[in-house]
C-alpha cells in the first residue's frame, strides 16, 4: 500500500554510527523504528548521528521518538546530533518549539 | 465557471489501524492538488490530518474493528476535512486544554502526548475538536488557499 515506505540503512565507522531514515516515519513505521534504535541509543560509546535527508514525513509520533532519544542519550551524556533535516521537517521542529533540543545550529 | 463552484464532497472509510492512515494522507494529496494547493500547504495538511486519524487509532476503540471516517469538502479555494470516529474514550477536552508546544520547555518537561493537537492548530487554518462520551470524536478542520488569483 505504501508510497513512502519507512526504512533505515546505518554506516559504522569505528564508534560513529549513522542512521539514515528514508521515507514516511508515521504511526505505522514508529515500533520498528523504536525496536530499531533501542541497543544503538543504549550504546553510551557509540557517536551517534541521525540522517534524515530522505525523510520525506514525520509527524508527532516521529518528533517524540526523536525526543525520547534526545532524552536518554542526554541522560547518559552520550552524543547525539540530527543532520540535514529538510525544510518541512526543520518547519515542524521550529513550529513544536524543539528545534532548540534536536537542531540548535540549523 | 460558477458551475465549478458547487461544494464537491469525497468520502473515505477507513479500519482504524495504524497502516490505513497513510491512505488518508495520498487521498488528501489527491485532493488538495487538484485545487491548486502548494506543495508546501499540502504537506502541512498531510500532517493535520494524519494527527486527527492518528488519536483515532490510538485512542478512539478499545477493541478491533473500529472504522474512522473522513470526509473532504472541495470548493475552489478552501478544502474542509472532518475526520470522525465512534469510539467511546477520547477525552478531547483534556487533550487540547494546553495547546502551547515547547517553546518554553526544558527538555526535562516536554513530553510527546498533545502534540498532535497543537500541530493541527498551527498548521490549518480552523480546528474544532467535538468529543461525546460514548459516541465518539469529531475533528473539523479548515485550509484556505493562500493565492488569491483569478481562476481561469
Amino acid at each position: 500500500m505504501s508510497g513512502n515506505k519507512f526504512s533505515v540503512t546505518t554506516q559504522q565507522d569505528n564508534d560513529k554510527v549513522v542512521v539514515q531514515l528514508q521515507g514516511d516515519l508515521d504511526l505505522a513505521a514508529a515500533k520498528e523504528f523504536r525496536a530499531f534504535m533501542g541497543p544503538i541509543v543504549d550504546d553510551a560509546a557509540i557517536d551517534l548521528a541521525l540522517d534524515l535527508e530522505q525523510l520525506t514525513y514525520i509527524d508527532s509520533t516521529g518528533i517524540g521518538i526523536l525526543i525520547s532519544i534526545l532524552k536518554m542519550r542526554h541522560e547518559q551524556q552520550a552524543s547525539f546530533t540530527i543532520v540535514n533535516v529538510p525544510p518541512h521537517v526543520q518547519k515542524l521542529f521550529d513550529m513544536t518549539g524543539i528545534s532548540k533540543f534536536l537542531t540548535p545550529n540549523a | 465557471m460558477d458551475k465549478e463552484r458547487a461544494l464537491k464532497r469525497v468520502k473515505l472509510a477507513l479500519p482504524a489501524q495504524a497502516e490505513y492512515v497513510e491512505l488518508a494522507r495520498l487521498a488528501l494529496y489527491g485532493i488538495a492538488s487538484r485545487i491548486g494547493f502548494s506543495y508546501e500547504e499540502i504537506e502541512d495538511m498531510k500532517v493535520a490530518i494524519s494527527e486527527a486519524c492518528n488519536n483515532a487509532v490510538l485512542y478512539a476503540y478499545d477493541s478491533p474493528g473500529g472504522m474512522v471516517e473522513i470526509l473532504f469538502e472541495v470548493n475552489d479555494d478552501e478544502i474542509g476535512i472532518t475526520i470522525q470516529d465512534e469510539g467511546s474514550s477520547f477525552d478531547a477536552e483534556r487533550k487540547t486544554s494546553s495547546l502551547a508546544g515547547w517553546h518554553e520547555k526544558s527538555l526535562d518537561e516536554v513530553q510527546a502526548g498533545g502534540l498532535g493537537f497543537y500541530l493541527m492548530q498551527a498548521l490549518m487554518d480552523e480546528v474544532e475538536v467535538m468529543s461525546v462520551e460514548g459516541r465518539g470524536t469529531v475533528v473539523k478542520m479548515k485550509k484556505r488557499l493562500q493565492t488569491s488569483g483569478e481562476l481561469i
